[in-house]
């Protein structure tokens, strides 16, 4: 090996140390018990490893991550599904109408949604009156919420994947007098797999850990598990073992679909900042 | 493809980006009337509630502190974004570099929520890295007192968006011209010569990119220093401020901060999102 790689390595290897030092310190932190938490610094390794903690704070946090999983996952399903069918529309068009709608999907993507959310807020009490139904603290209000926010987004990464498919298929296709449903079907949606997946694990990840819009739109710590870590914040006072139980099995399932699929994560992000597919 | 079917494909995304632009002109709308809990009867007064919004103390420091935070951001984020990035570029092995990527990026796939409590702990006074300090005879550092607690928020953004950085900068890297590389290796140019005069001078566009991102996610501050020491006055951001009046109802003056960072983002994505699109998506 070369030199300079070697000092590279070197290097990296000792910056990397601040980024692992705090992951370290939520890991070994919930395995303590609690007269190891009262007595030790955060980051100090157990005496012996309990696990009890986590068994209790797993137990607590069944519900909220249920309803994650219930809510999250149809969400990154029909963003992604919905955003592919705009992207069509957006790749066949090709003129000034679909430039003007990719234009105004992005900047609604990029306009921060904080301060989107006091007026989603009267939306979904309008729907609740016209329809006669209830939304604010439900898990179809919630989805609601999210879907809102994340299908231009989902709808922006797919008109940026959707550019490899080369335009000689869909007009070999159009000869053959295949209608656009068809085409969508057989023709783009079989290529666009890669695409596909990178939009669904990116929204995904981003609905998992969004903690913004659950609070907002719902009352209590049950509904989303962002809300749930967050409410051991103010009920453990000094207890840092339950925290960092519910820290870590919060963050499981994002840091397993990150460090399995990283490159598709990393393609989405990619393709947001940079708008293109390498 | 006819218009008829284009309206149906763009449907569903269309009513949720109307949804969205509703939102802007709702607080447009809002931040023009009296609308809080005070007044049940809503009627438009004008720009009053900017004019509270000048005069009161506590919007002008979280708006001043939110620009400071971006500021810091950006410069930080892109210096160590741009070292982590150079050095990566270095290593030879694929396998190595995805490791190292995968380590500096992990904290953008983990929520606010766990990056404060990791943290808020490390910044214990008394179970935090103090111990490491005062063993090796370094005094404590009140890192979450007063103003102290600010500035290890932002360290702690840095930390958690510098992977994200490195990661932007590293793909420009790639894309830079090897010949260009090569004849300088030629000409006897050094490791240091080629990052400073060629491959990063020619990944200006991972600076734009990075730049927007991180004003961007300063200016939408809220989940880090909320749930790390929730109202505290010292790490107040704009969308802290904007939350307490909603919690308080007085929807006026929450609406007109909002339209205040909606200002600030639209100039910096209006440009982005018309330049970007247009050079890397329609490719004309």
């Amino acid at each position: 090996m070369e030199f300079k790689g070697l000092l590279a390595i070197i290097t990296l290897s000792l910056l990397s140390l601040l980024w692992v030092f705090p992951a370290y310190t939520v890991l070994i932190g919930s395995l303590k018990s609690l007269e190891d938490v009262i007595g030790s610094p955060s980051f100090m390794p157990p005496k012996e490893v309990d696990l009890s903690t986590i068994v209790k704070v797993l137990s607590d946090m069944r519900e909220p991550l249920i309803n994650t999983l219930i809510v999250t996952v149809p969400v990154a399903f029909l963003a992604t599904f919905v955003g592919s069918l705009t992207a069509y529309a957006i790749y066949r068009r090709f003129d000034r109408v679909s430039d003007t709608t990719i234009v105004l999907i992005a900047i609604s993507t990029y306009i921060p949604y904080q301060v989107l959310l006091i007026p989603f807020i009267n939306i979904i009490k309008g729907i609740e009156r016209y329809l006669d139904i209830t939304l604010f603290d439900t898990l179809p209000g919630l989805a609601l919420g999210l879907a809102t926010y994340y299908t231009p987004m989902a709808s922006l990464l797919m008109t940026i994947f959707i550019t490899v498919i080369p335009k000689d298929y869909i007009e070999s296709a159009l000869v053959d007098g295949a209608g656009e449903f068809k085409i969508f079907r057989r023709v783009v949606l079989p290529l666009l797999g890669p695409g596909l997946v990178s939009t669904f694990i990116f929204i995904l990840i981003m609905t998992w850990n969004n903690f913004f819009i659950p609070l907002i739109l719902t009352r209590g710590y049950d509904k989303h598990v962002a809300l749930k870590i967050f409410s051991y914040v103010g009920q453990s006072g000094t207890l840092y073992n339950e925290m960092f139980a519910a820290a870590l099995i919060g963050s499981i399932p994002p840091l397993v679909l990150f460090i399995l699929l990283g490159r598709y994560f990393i393609r989405g992000l990619l393709a947001l900042g940079t708008g293109g597919v390498r | 493809m006819e218009l008829r079917y284009y309206v149906l494909f763009v449907l569903l995304t269309s009513i949720f980006t109307l949804l969205l632009y509703y939102g802007i002109l709702w607080n447009l709308v809002v931040s023009l009337t009296n609308y809080s809990l005070l007044n049940p009867r809503i009627e438009i007064v004008g720009f009053r509630s900017f004019n509270e919004l000048v005069v009161d103390e506590e919007f002008r420091d979280s708006f001043f502190r939110t620009l400071i935070w971006a500021g810091i951001l950006v410069i930080s984020g892109n210096i160590l974004g741009v070292t982590i990035a150079s050095l990566i570029f270095q290593v030879e092995s694929p396998r190595v570099r995805n490791f190292f990527t995968t380590i500096f990026m992990y904290p953008i796939a983990l929520s606010m929520v766990v990056v404060a409590i990791a943290w808020r702990w490390l910044f214990d006074h008394v179970k935090g890295v103090n111990v490491l300090l005062d063993l090796v005879g370094l005094p404590k550092v009140a890192w979450l007192q007063g103003d102290n607690a600010f500035w290890s928020l932002v360290f702690v953004s840095v930390w958690v968006y510098a992977g994200f950085v490195a990661m932007l900068y590293l793909a420009m890297f790639y894309n830079v011209d090897k010949t260009l590389i090569e004849s300088a290796i030629v000409d006897g140019a050094n490791t240091l010569q080629i990052m400073t005069r060629i491959v990063i001078p020619n990944s200006k566009q991972g600076f734009i990119v990075s730049t927007v991102f991180l004003t961007l996610f300063a200016i939408q501050m809220f989940d880090l220093p909320y749930s790390m020491l929730f109202y505290n006055p010292f790490t107040e951001t704009i969308v802290i401020y904007i939350h307490k009046k909603f919690v308080a109802q007085y929807f006026y003056v929450a609406s007109a901060a909002a339209i205040v960072v909606i200002v600030i983002s639209a100039f910096l994505v209006i440009p982005y999102a018309m330049l970007g699109i247009k050079r890397w998506v329609l490719k004309r």
